[in-house]
């Protein structure tokens, strides 16, 4: 029994219970309201932030076609094998297994997934980059022991094989230090851009737009749904100015000929690059999708350079290639008209020192035209100590060689013209009268790259006008408006030269190959090919006997510069054959690639080697440039340990 | 005897209407909680609670009609059985989690602790009615607290440092309604403050320091302890006024939030069903409070009177922290939300107590 004055301390009692939970019930209510409405927009992002995630997408490469809109590099789709951890019951027997399936080492694939460790255990982990059939067979028919094993398609860069590797270069995962750049400010870490050739020149246009699978995933990462994909838009498709088949022809030109070396044709009308090609070769297809140390060490280790493009980054001693542009000046400077004739009589004697022509002289009494034709040496020793070092100089640079082409492609390196300002600056010595005649047959310090002396061919054969060369003819974006034409660069200079002099230079040319000269081999009936041959020594006659026997291959490199037709030109260029001995080996070369731009021209089949079948002819009976048997090429003593010190001599 | 037909008359519809409605919303909640959306079907989990839910409604009729004053009188032995039973799982209960707190009955994982809250509240309602003089007497509390700090005991030694603090809350109600001194209970309120770095030094463990100090500044370990505070406080956030709706909780139902079903089933609630379901679920626990207290009020006796208190102080608090600490606002205890949370030992022993509850009122005027 409850006695009355207890009830009402009990009713009091329960009565501050009420109160007091009632009040800690409206204080819980209010922070609800604070967290859930207040603070609302916050929270909800942090949420957001928690499980939604962004996967990538790799956006194609825009393809690249040759001008005539054959499709030259595109992509396919490469499957790489990866291993998904959380997938995995066994990750080790996972791990044996698949190195058993694929063929490669246990140790390669725990390398792989080691190298993945710190990844989410959701996300692959690739093993192969771009498996081959047979790896994909095997791991497709155990597809029930590798449930962790994930097949993923990928777009990767398809290139042909063996067909302009250094023009297209090749693509790679961006590096450190190129994030840092600001032309790769909008790249995202572990994407591909282009690393070499037209690759890396047109990396923008050519790279697309990534994208982006955005998906739920829960607290352990794994993906629940996706939310949203942001298609990868591709990269601009971009006609290039190559003709394929011409540059075909090139690349099989040196293989049938058996040399290593560079070719380049130009369109003289407008500096368009119908073909660039540099042997050996590597094969781009191996950077598409990460390539292996072995391949790359090997490449880096290759003593003949196979990534090393020779049209560009080879630097040579033009040889009698260089005498166009002595002729140029001599004409130009007034020091002598085209019917100056100089007496060879086998060879001459400057500054105190005899001079031979060489074994296919004396030629005589002898005119321009003729001794551009016989490459007369003595001619050029008179026209040269005539011009002085400084106006051949101001000739050859306004021609191209010695300047940066400015081709569009990366790493282009520059040759040597000398001066006498140069050599002062350069050794701080005075120049010796009788360097001028060594470089005025293209000896001595002079030293070019294939790319400029087809640029010198070029601007003769147009009249004058030096264009840049270019690869890209014409973008298009995809957006439906079709193919845009892409502005070509401004010419880099017009050099006025009088309608004689051209008609001089030209006739010269034209009997080198038409008449009894030395590249008589690119003769084509009926499209006046014009041209020079060149050969660079490697090593002087001195050295070689030095050298005696060695490994090195000292033969020399041979140089054949062209133009055809004569009269108004439509290609123009150069072969370099890289020990081909002569110039003339050169010749076929070129003769191979200039029938083949006129039979496709003209809708003709495509030409054969000029020479397949024949027994290899016999070389001219002249070295065209030897100077004297005996004799240091270089004149005034002082000069010779410079000269090899700047190493432009046989060293590229 | 007493015609059990007419006692029916005399139930407490919207009390037991309310403590329903809110199992049903646990109920509807585990469900989104255990929802696999990969499979996309739900968890066992749920189909287990259901069946424990049943089983609870059951044991809330057989205390209702069984007479709260034959359980008083044998209060001593009902607490003295569960006692043992506390005693065999720490022998030979099984282990789950690093604790040892259940007792394997055949498919069915019993735990006696959320059972000894029910006879504690007998045991102690009972000593305190029967000894006529209330908590006034320092030696009646000092008994009482005896009786109340064995049963923590069995309990702490488990370890479940939660379910034993859930019984502090009996002894202090009863003893509270039962003329417990204002002047002791501030001493009490004293001792408290003055022992809390005492016991933070040598009773706590250090995880359970850690979860303090991580509740005080939980962005120092985002990924550890302070992870399940902080996803916990995001999942209410991020539901905002209205929720993101059924099964559509991100947090719950990708697991970022900790344990959604059990100790943070309240989180989900504030998630998917917004500041709303808050307030309605805050309002309905908040009714079936006060309206328990008035059955306290109207108890025949003071057994009814103090069991009723004792068993709604126990839910309260219960009630109070564990929603506090699913918005992320309470040190991280594994403590369930009576008639919500996912554990079946937890609902049968809530609905049992809500059937002595109604028990009590039920027969407030028979003799």
């Amino acid at each position: 029994m409850i006695i009355p004055d207890d009830r009402t301390n009990l009713n009091s009692r329960l009565t501050a219970m009420q109160v007091g939970l009632s009040a800690l019930f409206f204080v819980l209510l209010v922070s609800f309201w604070a967290i859930q409405v207040l603070q609302h927009d916050k929270f909800l992002e942090e949420a957001e932030n928690n499980h939604t995630r962004e996967i990538p997408l790799r956006a194609p490469r825009g393809a690249l076609f040759d001008r005539h809109g054959k499709v030259l590099v595109e992509n396919r789709e490469a499957l790489n094998i990866s291993l998904v951890r959380e997938q995995a019951q066994n990750l080790d027997r996972s791990m044996r297994l698949l190195a058993a399936v694929t063929g490669l080492e246990e140790r390669y694939v725990r390398d792989a997934v080691d190298r993945g460790r710190a990844l989410p255990r959701y996300q692959p982990i690739r093993v192969v980059a771009d498996a081959t059939m047979p790896q994909i067979a095997s791991v497709a028919a155990r597809r029930h022991e590798l449930g962790d094993v994930l097949l993923e398609r990928v777009p990767t860069r398809a290139y042909p094989r063996d067909f302009a590797a250094h023009l297209f270069g090749y693509v790679g995962e961006i590096s450190s230090k190129q994030l840092d750049l600001p032309a790769f400010e909008h790249v995202k870490p572990g994407s591909l851009i282009g690393q070499a050739g037209v690759e890396a020149t047109y990396n923008d246009l050519l790279m697309g737009q990534d994208g982006a699978r955005v998906v739920t995933v829960n607290s352990v990462g794994r993906e629940i749904k996706v939310l949203r994909r942001d298609e990868p838009g591709e990269g601009k498709r971009v006609q290039l100015t190559i003709d394929a088949d011409v540059q075909r022809a090139a690349e099989e030109g040196f293989r049938i000929a058996g040399y290593n070396g560079s070719a380049v044709m130009l369109d003289p009308r407008n500096g368009e690059i119908l073909a660039l090609a540099s042997v050996p070769t590597f094969d781009p297809n191996d950077f598409a999708s990460g390539i292996a140390a072995k391949t790359w060490n090997s490449l880096m280790t290759d003593p003949l350079r196979p990534l090393s493009n020779r049209a560009i980054q080879g630097r040579y001693s033009p040889g009698s290639t260089f005498k166009i542009a002595v002729a140029v000046a001599g004409l130009e400077e007034g020091v002598i008209t085209p019917d100056f004739h100089a007496f060879c009589g086998g060879g001459a004697t400057f500054y105190g020192r005899y001079f031979k022509c060489h074994s296919g002289g004396p030629h005589g009494s002898i005119s321009l035209r003729n001794a551009i034709e016989k490459s007369c040496n003595v001619y050029f020793y008179t026209v040269g100590n005539m011009l002085g070092v400084d106006r051949m100089h101001k000739w050859a640079s306004a021609l191209g060689l010695g300047e940066l082409s400015g081709i569009d492609l990366p790493s282009e390196i520059q040759g040597i013209m000398p001066s006498t300002e140069w050599k002062r600056q350069k050794f701080n010595e005075k120049w010796y009268a009788g360097e001028t005649i060594s470089v005025s047959i293209g000896q001595g310090q002079v030293s070019v790259t294939p790319i400029s002396l087809a640029v010198m061919a070029m601007t003769v054969a147009n009249g004058g006008t030096r264009y840049q060369p270019h690869l890209v003819r014409a973008i298009d974006d995809g957006n439906g408006g079709g193919w845009q034409p892409y502005p070509a660069p401004k010419p880099r200079s017009v050099v006025h030269m009088k309608q004689s002099t051209i008609d001089a230079v030209h006739d010269g040319l034209f009997l080198v190959v038409n008449g009894a000269g030395t590249a008589r081999r690119a003769q084509i009936i009926g499209y006046d090919v014009a041209g020079k041959t060149g050969t660079a020594q490697v090593i002087s006659i001195q050295g070689k006997a030095r050298a005696g026997k060695t490994t090195k291959d000292l033969r020399d490199h041979g140089f054949f510069v062209y133009f055809a037709p004569a009269k108004n030109p439509e290609v123009a260029g150069v072969v370099f054959g890289e020990h081909a001995e002569h110039g003339s080996n050169a010749a076929p070369i070129a003769k191979y690639m200039i029938e083949t731009y006129f039979a496709k021209k003209e809708g003709r089949p495509m030409p054969a080697y000029p020479e397949v079948g024949k027994n290899p002819l016999p070389l001219p009976p002249a070295e065209d440039d030897v100077i004297a048997a005996g004799e240091p090429i270089t004149v005034a003593p002082a000069v010779a340990p410079a000269a090899r010190a700047a190493g432009h001599r046989g060293g590229n | 005897m007493f015609d059990e037909r007419r006692l029916q008359h005399h139930i407490d519809w919207p009390l037991l209407t309310a403590v329903l409605a809110l199992a049903g919303i646990g109920l509807v909640m585990i469900y989104s909680a255990t929802w696999n959306p990969i499979a996309a079907q739900v968890g066992g989990r749920f189909w287990t609670h259901l069946y424990a839910f049943g089983i609870g409604v059951g044991a809330l009729f057989v205390c209702l009609f069984l007479d709260y004053r034959r359980l008083c009188e044998n209060s001593l032995f009902i607490y003295l059985g569960v006692a043992a039973a506390l005693i065999y799982v720490l022998v030979a209960g099984s282990t789950q989690g690093g604790a040892q707190r259940w007792i394997a009955l055949g498919g069915f994982n019993l735990q006696p602790s959320e059972f000894m809250k029910i006879a504690l509240a007998l045991a102690l309602a009972t000593y305190f009615a029967e000894n006529n003089r209330g908590a006034q007497n320092y030696k009646d509390l000092a008994i009482a607290g005896g009786i109340a700090g064995f049963a923590f005991l069995l309990i702490y030694k488990q370890p479940d440092l939660g379910t034993a603090v859930t019984l502090l809350p009996i002894l202090f109600g009863i003893a509270f309604v039962a003329g417990l001194r204002l002047k002791l209970l501030a001493i009490i309120a004293l001792v408290a403050i003055v022992m809390a770095p005492i016991g933070w030094m040598f009773a706590l463990k250090p995880y359970q320091k850690e979860r303090i100090q991580t509740f005080l500044d939980p962005e120092k370990d985002s990924r550890g302890a302070g992870y399940q505070q902080l996803q916990a406080r995001i999942s209410v956030g991020s539901g905002g006024l209205s929720g993101k709706g059924f099964r559509h909780g991100t947090q719950g139902q990708y697991r970022f939030l900790p344990e959604p079903h059990s100790d943070f089933i309240y989180s989900v609630l504030g998630e998917e069903q917004g500041f709303l379901g808050v307030l309605g679920t805050l309002g309905l626990y908040l009714f079936v409070v006060l309206r328990t207290i008035e059955v306290a009020r109207l108890a025949k006796d003071r057994h009814g009177t103090y069991l009723v208190v004792g068993l709604i102080s126990c839910f309260t608090f219960q009630v109070l922290y564990n929603i506090t600490m699913s918005a992320g606002l309470a040190p991280v205890k594994g403590l369930t939300l009576p008639l919500m949370s996912y554990g079946g030992s937890s609902i049968i022993a809530t609905l049992a107590a809500f059937g002595l509850i109604l028990n009590v009122r039920m027969r407030r005027f028979t003799n």
